[in-house]
Formats: C-alpha cells, structure tokens, sequence
C-alpha cells in the first residue's frame, strides 16, 4: 500500500489530536507519523503519514474534512512538495574502531556529531524520511542505543 | 442585547431562550446544581424530570426526530453523563440533533479524580457530532449558540457540552450573539453539471426505482420525492427512517427495503436499471449482500454528507448536496425534457408486485399474531398519529406492516437498534407534539429496558400508549437462534414476569390486557381515551417470526419466506 501525506488545517482546541487520530484507529489504520505546529494565524497544521490504497485514502480524507474542527485537508502529492525529517541518534559505548566507522558514515550521510561522552555519541541527521531510514539501517542495533526522530514535516512547493 | 453581568448558568438559559427551547429533559446533580438554581427563575421553560439519563437523552433525540427541531437535555457530571452515552450515540447515528448539557467538576480539579468526574471530553468525542468543554465562562454564549449551529446545519447531530462547574457560578459581562461564526462550508446547491446527468439517466431509465430515507425527512424534502415519483412513474422504497417520505398506500410506495423489507420494495431494487438513493446510507440491514444490490442498476447518490458517498456500494453518479435542492433541480431538469414514449411494462410490474406480494395481516389465532396486532392498531389510529418503536421483532414487524402516511410519524432507533429508546423517546414526541396521540410499539424485552420511566410520564402528565407486543423472549435474538443456530435458545427467555397492568397500575397508569384480537381496538380506543399514560399488554404467539428475512449478507432477491 502507497504512503500517503496529509496536510491538515484545524482549529487549535482541546481534542482536536484525539478527533484526528481516532478516526484513524476506528478504521485500523496506523499512522506512521504525526508531527504538529501552530501556523501564525494561530491554527495548528498537522502532517500524517499513514499507509492506505486510494480508495481509503479518499474516504480518510473526506472523514477528517467533515470534522467539526478541521478547515482544510490537503492531500501531499510527493512529487510537489519538500519533506524533511530530523533524527536524534544515540550509540552504545563503542570502542575506538566503531567510533571512527560512526563518524565517517554520518558524515557522509550529512549529519553531525553533536557530542561525545566517554565514546557514546550523541548524532543529528536529517533529511528525507528514506534517507534516515537507510543511515539507522546501516548503523544497526549493534550500535545504536536509542534514537528519537521528528516525524516529518513539509511544505508544498506551490509558488501561488 | 448590550453586555449584562450575570453568572454562567444564567447565560445558559439565555442562550437556550435565544434558541427557542422550550423543554428541557434531565436530571439534576451536585455538579448541576447551579444551572438548577438558575432554573428556578425560569418560569418560560418547562423542564422533564426523567428517571434515568439515558431516558434523557431519548426524548431529547424524540423531541428532535419529531419537530425537527434540537432537542435539550441536562445531567450531572460522572455516571449523569455516561448515563448519556447510549442515547447520544442512538441520536449519532440517526443524524438527530440533540444538545446535551452535562454538568462537571471544576476546572481546578479536572484530572485528578475528583468525585464524579468523567472524562467526558474524551467519552463523548467518538459518539457526537461535535462536542465542547467550557473552560471559562465568557466562552459560554457563543459556545452554546455555535452547538446548535452544529446540531442543525447540514447533516445533523448530537452536540454534548461539559459544563464545569466553577463556570456555572463565574460572573462576567456576558452578552449572547445574535449571529454566530460557523466556519464549516456545508455544501448545499448540487453541481448543474451533475444534475444534467442524474437527469439523463432517470429520463432513459427503463425501470427506475427512488429509494428514500431519513436525509429526505431531515432535509423536508418528501413533497419533491413523491414529485419525481410521480413524473418517472419511479416506485419509491424506504430505508427504516425514511418511512413516512411517501404516504404508504400510495401506489408507487413499495415500503421498507432491506432485511426486513416488503418482498416488493426488495425486488424493485433487484429489477431495477436506476436506483436514486437520496437520504441514505446503504446500510448493511437495507442491502443484504453489496455485491448483488441493484446489480442491473446504476447508481445515483444524493447526499448531504460526503462520506456517505461511495462509502458501503459502488455509485455511478454521486451528487454531494441538499436533498430538497438537489431533487428540486432535478424536478426542473425533467421538465425541460420532451416526454419519452415509456412502456407501462414497468409500472404495470410495480402494480402487480404490490398487489400479489402485500402481506398478509388477517390473522385469527389466539395467542394474537403480530401481524394481526399491527392491522387493529392501524385501525384504530388516524394518519395523524405518531408512531414510535422499540428495537428488535416488534420493530421490524411496525416497519413491515404500519402504513405510515407522513413524514416525522414513525420513530425508531434505526443506525445503533437501541432496546429502550422508544418508551422514552415518545416522551419527548407527546411534548414536542401533544396534539397527536403517539403509541409506542413495544416488546416486553425493550419496554423494560427503561420501564422506570411510568413514573415520569404520569407525573408529568404525557399522555402516551405503549403497545407491548409481549412474547416473553428476547424475540429477535430468539429467531435468529431459530433459524440460524439449531433453535438453541439461550439467554433469550424473560420468564413470566412482570405483570404489565399491575405494573402500570404501581405508577398510576392506566393497564389493560388485550388476550384475543378482537379485544385489541376496543381497549386501545379507551387507552387512548383514559387521560392517563397506559399500557396495552398483549399477548402474542412467541413461536412467530420476522418475515420475509434476508439473512445478514444475503440478496435481497433470496429471502427466507417460512
């Protein structure tokens, strides 16, 4: 099934998280990630990423655009839009020959190494949902003790 | 109006006078107590003391389904308000719009389990069309007025408001709008471009059928469905809320379709080469088996709610709109249309499935058939009378069988099947409508469900009848262990408890027996007449089933007829 992103416009009141993701749980959908902000108008935007074939993305759709709370629900065309995800990675205690194989994989991969604590690393990446998956992969559980990720965020590339 | 100081329980009753309401169903409690107060000098509003929130919320939903206008109740914070629950999820799911207004613990205190404190933010999101907690008393008047905006504009719903309790008692310079900001966009006006095609259809349409259901009722649009009937020679069959769209003995109503459905309505919809739904949902119960449903048809949808569209059966046009808009349009767009040459064949069909599969109710078995109990029921009652129901055989047998002439003139629980509904909900119909005699068709298993409420109906002096179609059985559950589980009946047996008159007469109701069918009219004329609530026990024959029954995902074409 395709992943789909929604970009939700709504009204920044209590249960307004609740309303939108258990209209998800109802239908046994899981979202992969949610991530949240308060545009300056003062309502929230609200970014998911769920996976659903296209009949049930439209359905989603038009359930949460019937919500009372909710203004506009605009469906993310990938092609059209900049999505970005930050990761906070934190490594086991690594001796001196894993320490340097970390430092130079998240430097190609463009992170950074943020801070060093008796060879435990603390590291910032970002960059595409995929990207990170495939630097996390690569790093493996051999390495990595806990990692904290953002959920993604974009923006549409529309100039209008 | 300019800003007046007042408390927030008085501005409640200022909001809801600025609505209209006139009575108030509830029940009071520590967290209410306020708004209580407040009532005392409200001597323009009449208030029902139920004997149970969920009997409440019922005649709210009631009141609602028979005026189409918001229905109101109050409870307590706590177990008052999870009291709600049922009744409020009954109104969701038959689009109602109730308001309901729950007292709560003080802000100050809200998470930290106070005493009855319920989260009722959370309880009550999943089964309302919206719902409010007032955080401070100067949010309240637009609160109140935005809830009924809600309840009412586009499809409708229930509206719950948590009600703290330091809200309730906070002054502040409070003025109620007399507009208020509603940002939802409702949709009413169809696209041309889609009624020039729904047009199309209809007018090339061989053997077209309309069905019909609550939205049309909702939306006051029955005129414009009998309208269009009339101009395509389209029959018209119903959902279990749309009853009452197009008077039933018109010759094109084909009645109820679905599991319970007249064989007529069901196999028009079988026959059929376009099928307009318009106010429906295309329920499980009304199209058995979705692969097989109008299979020879297509499909146009007309809906207000645009998650209804496309969401149970495949459309071929759907049409996001205002029923009464949209068939209105669609009216005009036909007349423009030269008349095409259509053979009667069809209309000759619909003729002949109406009179050789009518049902037969001329039964003279003691105990009584049930069929024969709707048929002196009938009799009895004029075309003004409202009918409510509760929820399983005597249900399906009232929609079966009751010749429903009017819109807003059957009630029942359809969406959720709440056991307990109709005795409480022709409460509040007998308010809101005390000009009509209102009769619950009731069975033995759901009258009891909320029997408590006698008490309130004689003190109050709401004159209804309750028809209890008394088999001793969970009767529904019973034939479905009957026919689909070996006749293992199990936990379905109510004993031969209570005695129905002498529990009417415990309250102060009047109570009678009605043991043969030629007794049935007479007693209930006297029912009707006796200036008291009453109840009209009547033993049936419990070995009786529900039928014609199109097993849960069968076709409608394939019914159980014995």
């Amino acid at each position: 099934m395709k992943t789909r992103m929604f970009s939700v416009l709504c009204q920044n009141v209590p249960g307004v998280m609740m309303r939108i993701s258990r209209s998800f749980t109802r239908r046994q959908i899981n979202l992969d990630s949610i991530t949240v902000g308060i545009e300056p108008s003062g309502l929230a935007r609200v970014i998911l990423t769920f996976k659903a074939d296209d009949r049930l993305a439209e359905f989603m759709r038009r359930v949460l655009a019937r919500a009372e709370p909710i203004i506009d629900v605009e469906v993310i065309d990938p092609e059209r839009s900049i999505a970005r995800e930050i990761a906070l990675l934190k490594t086991k205690k690594l001796d001196e020959e894993q320490l340097w194989k970390v430092v130079e994989l998240v430097e190609r991969a463009g992170g950074k190494v943020l801070e060093n604590k008796g060879n435990v690393l603390i590291v910032e990446l970002s960059g595409s949902h995929e990207h990170i998956e495939k630097v996390i992969t690569e790093l493996g559980p051999d390495i990595l003790k806990e990692v904290a990720r953002s959920g993604q965020v974009l923006i549409s590339r529309e100039t209008s | 109006m300019s800003m007046v100081e007042m408390t927030g329980a008085k501005a409640l009753f200022e909001a809801l006078k600025a609505e209209g309401v006139r009575d108030i169903f509830g029940i009071p409690g520590g967290a209410m107590i306020p708004v209580y107060d407040a009532l005392y000098d409200e001597p323009e509003i009449r208030h029902i003391l139920t004997r149970h929130e969920q009997a409440a919320a019922h005649a709210a939903d009631g009141y609602a389904r028979a005026t189409g206008k918001p229905g109101v109740c109050f409870t307590t914070s706590g177990p008052g308000a999870t009291n709600l629950t049922t009744g409020i999820l009954t109104a969701y799911m038959d689009s109602s719009p109730v308001v309901a207004i729950s007292g709560q613990m003080p802000n100050s205190v809200l998470g930290s389990d106070a005493f009855q404190e319920a989260d009722m933010l959370s309880i009550m999101l999943p089964i309302t069309k919206h719902n409010f907690i007032i955080r401070h008393v100067t949010e309240l008047p637009a609160i109140i007025r935005l809830a009924f905006k809600t309840a009412t504009t586009g499809r409708p719903g229930p509206v719950h408001i948590d009600l703290p309790k330091d809200v309730q008692v906070s002054k502040a310079d409070l003025k109620i709008p007399a507009e208020v900001n509603y940002h939802k966009k409702i949709k009413l006006d169809p696209d041309p471009e889609d009624i020039r095609k729904a047009v199309r259809m209809l007018v090339d349409a061989e053997q077209p059928v309309i069905y019909a259901g609550g939205g049309v009722i909702w939306s006051s649009a029955s005129a414009e469905v009998v309208t269009l009937a009339e101009m395509l020679g389209a029959p018209v069959v119903t959902s279990l809320m749309g009853k009452g769209v197009i008077p039933e003995d018109h010759p094109l109503a084909l009645g109820m379709l679905g599991m319970h459905g007249r064989m007529a309505a069901n196999l028009a919809v079988s026959e059929c080469d376009v099928l307009l739904g318009v106010g429906v949902r295309f329920s499980d119960r009304a199209t058995g088996d979705v692969r097989h449903f109008a299979s020879r048809a297509k499909i146009i949808h007309i809906d207000i709610d645009q998650v209804e569209l496309g969401k149970n059966v495949r459309v071929d046009l759907p049409i996001l709109g205002d029923a009464k808009r949209s068939l209105a349009a669609i009216i005009e767009g036909i007349k423009l249309q030269v008349k095409k040459g259509r053979t009667s064949d069809w209309l000759q069909r619909v003729k002949r499935m109406r009179e050789e599969l009518a049902p037969r109710m001329d039964y003279d078995e003691v105990p009584t058939k049930p069929q024969r109990v709707i048929k002196e029921i009938m009799s009895v009652l004029n075309e003004d009378a409202i009918i409510v129901t509760e929820v399983g055989q005597c249900q399906m047998w009232a929609a079966h069988f009751y010749v429903v002439k009017k819109p807003r003139h059957f009630i029942s629980s359809g969406g959720l099947g709440t056991m307990g509904f109709g005795f409480p909900a022709s409460m509040g119909v007998k308010i809101a409508r005390p000009e009509c005699d209102v009769v619950t068709i009731a069975g033995d298993g759901s009258f009891l469900m909320n029997s408590q409420e006698l008490a309130t109906v004689v003190e109050n002096k709401i004159n209804v009848v309750s028809c209890i179609f008394n088999n001793r059985y969970l009767g529904m559950v019973k034939q479905w262990q009957d026919l689909f589980y070996q006749k293992r009946r199990c936990g379905v047996y109510l004993g031969n408890v209570p005695d129905f008159v002498k529990l009417a007469e415990a309250y102060g109701a009047w109570g009678d027996r009605a043991t043969r069918p030629s007794e049935i009219a007479p007693k209930l004329r006297e029912a009707l007449k006796c200036g008291k609530p009453a109840i009209l026990d009547i033993p049936i024959d419990p070995d009786e089933h529900v039928l014609p029954m199109v097993p849960a995902g069968g076709r409608l074409d394939e019914p159980i007829l014995t």
